[in-house]
């Protein structure tokens, strides 16, 4: 349960190897009587993502032995394998960024609303704004991931549960070692210290930098001709 | 029997906001139809008027029992004793007895709690010192079981006492049968003295519980934090006086937009006042003098909509050196609270989970908003706990799980006499779900 300060009292990180995910959990507010379940491909709680009824088994697991407050799910791919192929590494971030975690967010935000309360994170990305020849096969699963997130949030309105929604922009990880730096880049602290905010946001969606809201717009406004030319820079 | 759609509701404090469901039951035989029809994984909870300052009387995707209707008293002169539903306010027990001039020998801070709330966290007021807690002076509870079964429970149940201070968690409160104390009028004769600080305080309160029925002190932790303050002491009195009988009280406070008004500024202005106020001497009205915060209602509204906690704590007699910690750790918070109470309890009850037993009980207002505010109370916790003290869960909102066992070292006991009581947890509340208290 939340206490009156509204901290959680018992949290799950999905993605337990997450930079982002680590981090947001670590910059909640300090507290040594919260119990902070790890769900990754080992330990009490391990889950392949990729598989249908561990999904389920672990969603009962978690709720079996108490009420959730905030559940992070936080498993992402690129697909930017470059021993497989083009179709092999699509298939690969559908099933994990959309099948897996959409079916997650489904599973979590079931069981959140038989106990009446509790916030569900997912980390979006600013790729799904518009396709761009590099990552337009990642941007779609997380635009179908987002898209769901916002009509799952629209749902449970007056639920008692509340999602939100995370989207980052470039932040420099593991996940992005050796790619070229983007416009806007933020560390993986500045990323969950977004996080953290969009926890008790009042909106659904928050942008990490803020100012990527705007830039958002602008690109998603902007003439072919012209996105094609910057986005080849 | 119709379950109102899931509503957001908060206890006095405003901290919690919980979606549940909401039954009034009028009769038994209501209960006993929710009670069987309940599906809900997230059970039931008695509910009266939601006075306690956090989640205890809060079940989010549950259902909690109104219990309003039951408001019946019939008081019997002969035995001095009153049959009260669990409904049944403190301020119409005390109206419907002072017609008989007889009062309830332990009434506390506030006439808005129910019967049904006295016993669910065992209340004390100014007379602890003398009477000890609440039900120190209930001669049965009629309570409903999870089963749907009703019991009558008398003080030599262990059922009994885990019902008295248990939350809600054993079953439903129907009906109590108390004791009155005899009155010679409608007044208490009063006196209050000024004091410089905490040591003096102790020292006056320490003399004077031998000779007053009622004694607290109010203590002023602003400014220099040194625990000055008024100390008040009562002794019901025999000279009448006019007291406002009608059941609405004084001006509601608005609702200030949302915003909170309590900050180091405001609080140490008006304690000043308050401080400098002249002193009482002479007969007060007993229901003004007991609840002197009810002349304006929704005065918790004053904090805003961050809301406020309470917190409560006793400590032995001999530890006081743990104030001085405290003091000089809210003063370098800059944590002015409005209204700090001071008194020192007589002997405990029995029941497991019943707040009072002998010692200083401390109690401070303070908004949520105070930045810190929650790591430093866990920091003063453990002192506490160390030192042997605890916190009172009626008024909790925060305190750690592990720190329960502790505090209440005699839980187990509890649990396992719940368990008889409701062996498949029906009787579910948000707190009992944050402290791990079933």
């Amino acid at each position: 349960m939340l206490n009156g300060f509204k901290n959680p009292g018992r949290i799950a990180l999905i993605g337990a190897k997450s930079e982002i995910g680590l981090a947001i959990v670590s910059q909640l507010p300090e507290d040594k009587s919260r119990e902070v379940i790890l769900v990754g491909r080992s330990g009490e709680y391990a889950l392949d993502v990729t598989d249908r009824a561990a999904r389920e088994r672990v969603v009962e697991a978690i709720f079996d032995k108490g009420d959730l407050d905030l559940a992070i799910i936080a498993v992402g791919v690129l697909g930017n394998n470059p021993e497989k192929s083009d179709t092999e590494n699509l298939v690969d971030a559908m099933g994990v960024n959309y099948l897996g975690t959409v079916h997650l967010l489904a599973l979590i935000a079931e069981r959140m609303k038989i106990q009446a309360h509790g916030t569900i994170l997912i980390i979006s990305s600013f790729a799904q704004v518009r396709p761009r020849d590099d990552n337009f096969a990642y941007g779609s699963t997380k635009a179908g991931l987002d898209f769901y997130a916002r009509g799952l949030a629209a749902k449970l309105h007056g639920s008692g549960v509340k999602i939100k929604i995370l989207r980052p922009g470039f932040v420099k990880s593991k996940m992005t070692a050796g790619m070229a730096i983007a416009p806007f880049s933020i560390t993986t602290e500045e990323c969950a210290q977004y996080g953290v905010r969009a926890i008790s946001s009042k909106k659904v969606v928050t942008w990490a930098p803020s100012i990527l809201k705007y830039v958002a717009m602008v690109i998603a406004t902007m003439p072919p001709a012209i996105f094609r030319k910057i986005s080849q820079r | 029997m119709q379950i109102n759609s899931p509503q957001l509701t908060s206890g006095w404090g405003n901290n919690f906001h919980s979606l549940s469901s909401r039954a009034a039951a009028s009769t038994v035989e209501q209960i006993q139809e929710l009670v069987s029809t309940s599906k809900s994984v997230r059970g039931l909870l008695p509910i009266g008027l939601h006075r306690s300052y956090g989640d205890s009387a809060l079940n989010s995707g549950g259902t909690l029992i109104d219990l309003a209707a039951f408001n019946g008293i019939s008081i019997d002169m002969q035995s001095r004793t009153a049959v009260v539903g669990a409904g049944v306010t403190v301020a119409a027990l005390e109206r419907a007895a002072l017609e008989k001039s007889l009062f309830p020998p332990v009434v506390p801070g506030t006439g808005f709690v129910t019967m049904g709330g006295a016993i669910a966290a065992d209340i004390h007021g100014k007379s602890h010192h003398r009477t000890g807690s609440f039900s120190q002076c209930v001669r049965r509870i009629t309570l409903m079981l999870a089963s749907g079964g009703i019991v009558n429970l008398t003080p030599n149940d262990p059922e009994f006492w885990a019902t008295v201070g248990g939350l809600g968690l054993t079953g439903v409160v129907i009906e109590i049968e108390i004791e009155l104390h005899a009155l010679q009028s409608n007044s208490v004769d009063v006196i209050e003295h000024r004091v410089k600080n905490l040591s003096e305080m102790i020292e006056l309160l320490n003399r004077s519980d031998n000779d007053y029925e009622h004694t607290v002190a109010w203590i002023d932790l602003s400014g220099d934090y040194r625990g000055r303050g008024v100390v008040s002491l009562g002794n019901y009195g025999s000279t009448p006086v006019k007291a406002k009988e009608s059941e609405s009280t004084g001006p509601s406070l608005p609702s200030l937009a949302g915003k909170n008004f309590i900050t180091p500024l405001t609080v140490s202005a008006f304690n000043e006042i308050w401080y400098r106020k002249p002193l009482k001497d002479g007969a007060v009205a007993l229901t003004k003098y007991m609840h002197p915060l009810d002349g304006i209602s929704h005065w918790n509204r004053i904090y805003g909509d961050t809301g406020f906690l309470q917190y409560q704590f006793v400590i032995d007699i001999g530890k006081e050196e743990i104030f001085d910690r405290l003091f000089r750790g809210l003063r370098d918070l800059k944590a002015a609270s409005f209204l700090g109470v001071l008194k020192k309890f007589g002997n405990a009850s029995q029941a497991p989970l019943s707040f009072p037993r002998s010692g200083w009980t401390l109690t401070l207002d303070y908004s949520m908003a105070v930045p810190g505010l929650e790591q430093f109370l866990r920091g003063f916790d453990e002192e506490l706990v160390a030192a042997g003290g605890r916190v009172y869960l009626i008024k909790d909102s925060r305190v750690s799980p592990e720190l329960i066992p502790l505090m209440y070292p005699q839980i187990n006991q509890w649990r396992d006499i719940r368990r008889t009581m409701d062996p498949t947890g029906l009787w579910q509340s948000d707190q009992a779900r944050r402290l791990h208290l079933c």
